[in-house]
């Protein structure tokens, strides 16, 4: 560099060398150092105990001493009490091995106050890779770690509150779910009593027909109680799965019946209808398959009855087919069995027909899987 | 087949009743009815029983499965718990041979009864396992040949 050009004492720059003096007026890097708002030390590791040799204005604006309380003497005076110990550890082990460092580091004021201090001190070297000083910046970050240290506080405080009251939901719907428990068990147990009075009262009835109507009523009560057995079977307890119910309800009626050896046929797609639709469709298809086993298969060597649940755009359909002599829609004279079917129907929305299919009549219901009315499927 | 001697632990007197009954028109034995704990060990210890049908939820409380561990450490009968409680079975259901699902229908507990006698009198049963009947992880493993 050309000191001269520049109208400057050649001084200037070794002005700057010496680390006592208090201004270097010829040297910008050194005026820029002593005026920075960065807080700014060269500590000399060649004197006994790493003194700071030069402190610049912002250093002692932070950290409230003087110029002459601050020059020779190690800069650990900053620390205190709760100065966090691994930043400490870093300082040490960094300027023991003659590297930079990088730590924040909770700094003591003159006054006692503290400050968080994001503190970077790099080695000097001369030319001949002589280690001459160390310089350190300090620069006072406490704001910013008091925002983050609110912030942690906060979302422990809010981890917390999500914790409390995801535990009061879990307690809320273990009471809810012990309640459903309770109450499906009554309700399973009267249905069995209510069975066992038919049974009991059809036992002492001499007179055949008043016996067939207590058998009939207790078909339906047992359909009711096949849909109990399997209601809160499957996680979603709102949810009713049909095919494997329909293969209960429909084995046991013909299980019951006169016909208990016959062959029974099932082509059942896997459908789910809301719970409370159950039992108006057990009702239903107990009713058809009864009908099917009273009616249908006198005279016929080999009765089959084939039970089919399939479903199409959002549309149930249920078929109960048999071979036997093909009379139709079996009752058309308003027995209570019909009256049931037409009421219940309206009440799921479904569709009734019956067709022959010589030999044999199938019964078709069709019915919207879930409570929203469409228009039936061609 | 030997008609089977079984004792009901029931205590809704109706079903008891209604369950004597039937075992009776099947064929079978009826030795005892209990509705708690003390009266189910006393007929067990009293009476050689073949099967104990016994109610979860009794008299006295909860005590059906302690009643199916006194069957099964007495060794002389087996147990067939009938609740509409299935699933607070403990996984080796006491040594119970398996559970009757309340509800169960009329057909459903002939055929568990049928079932039953085939396999404690010449085991494994020929029926099919009835609708409503589920086995224990370990008679499965015996019985369940079909």
């Amino acid at each position: 560099m050309d000191w001269k050009s520049r109208g400057e004492s050649p001084e200037a720059w070794h002005m700057t060398d010496d680390l006592h003096a208090e201004k270097g007026k010829g040297d910008p890097f050194a005026a820029a150092i002593r005026a920075t708002r960065m807080a700014m030390i060269i500590t000399d590791p060649r004197h006994d105990d790493n003194p700071i040799v030069f402190a610049n204005d912002s250093f002692l604006k932070l950290t409230g001493y003087e110029r002459d309380e601050v020059i020779g003497n190690n800069c650990r005076f900053l620390q205190g009490p709760d100065s966090n110990p691994e930043a400490i550890n870093s300082i040490r082990q960094a300027i023991k091995e003659r590297r930079a460092v990088n730590v924040d580091i909770l700094n003591y004021r003159k006054d006692g106050s503290t400050f968080w201090n994001a503190l970077y001190i790099s080695p000097v070297s001369n030319e001949a890779g002589e280690l001459q000083f160390y310089f350190a910046s300090q620069l006072d970050i406490t704001e910013r770690k008091r925002a983050e240290e609110h912030a942690i506080r906060e979302k422990d405080r809010f981890e917390k509150a999500v914790a409390e009251r995801t535990s009061e939901l879990q307690d809320a719907l273990e009471a809810k779910t012990a309640l459903l428990h309770e109450v499906d068990h009554r309700v399973k147990n009267n249905l069995q009593m209510v069975s066992s009075l038919i049974v009991m009262q059809a036992r002492a009835i001499p007179d055949e027909n008043i016996r067939q109507s207590l058998q009939d009523m207790l078909a339906r009560v047992e359909a009711l109680a096949t849909v109990h057995r399997r209601l809160y079977q499957s996680d979603d307890v709102a949810r009713f799965e049909v095919s494997d119910f329909l293969k209960d309800l429909v084995g046991d009626v013909v299980a019951a019946s006169k016909y208990a050896k016959m062959e029974t046929r099932f082509e059942l797609d896997s459908v789910e209808i809301t719970a409370s639709r159950a039992a108006p469709l057990a009702l239903i298809v107990n009713e058809l398959v009864t009908n099917a086993l009273k009616h249908a298969f006198d005279g016929q060597d080999y009765p089959i009855l084939t039970t089919r649940i399939a479903k199409t755009d959002g549309w149930l359909r249920i078929e109960i087919e048999d071979n036997g002599s093909g009379m139709g829609e079996p009752d058309t004279s308003g027995s209570f069995g019909t009256r049931l079917i037409q009421s219940l129907s309206r009440q799921l929305k479904a569709q009734i027909s019956w067709n022959d299919i010589a030999p044999g009549t199938r019964a078709v219901i069709e019915l919207p899987q879930d409570d929203a009315p469409k228009q039936p499927s061609p | 087949m030997e008609p089977l001697k079984v004792i009901i632990v029931e205590d809704e007197a109706l079903l008891a009743m209604e369950l004597e009954s039937l075992l009776e028109d099947s064929g079978n034995i009826v030795v005892g009815w209990a509705t708690n704990f003390a009266e189910a060990k006393a007929l067990v210890d009293e009476s050689s029983a073949d099967l104990a049908f016994v109610d979860l939820n009794l008299a006295d409380g909860p005590t059906g499965l302690r009643i199916a561990e006194y069957i099964r450490d007495a060794g002389r009968s087996l147990a067939v718990f009938m609740t509409a409680n299935p699933r607070s079975l403990p996984e080796n259901y006491a040594g119970a041979i398996g559970v009757i699902e309340k509800p169960y229908t009329m057909n459903g507990l002939m055929a568990a009864l049928v079932y039953l006698k085939e396999g404690v009198r010449e085991p494994p049963p020929a029926s099919s396992l009835p609708v409503g009947f589920v086995l224990s992880p370990h008679y499965a493993s015996q019985w369940a040949t079909r």
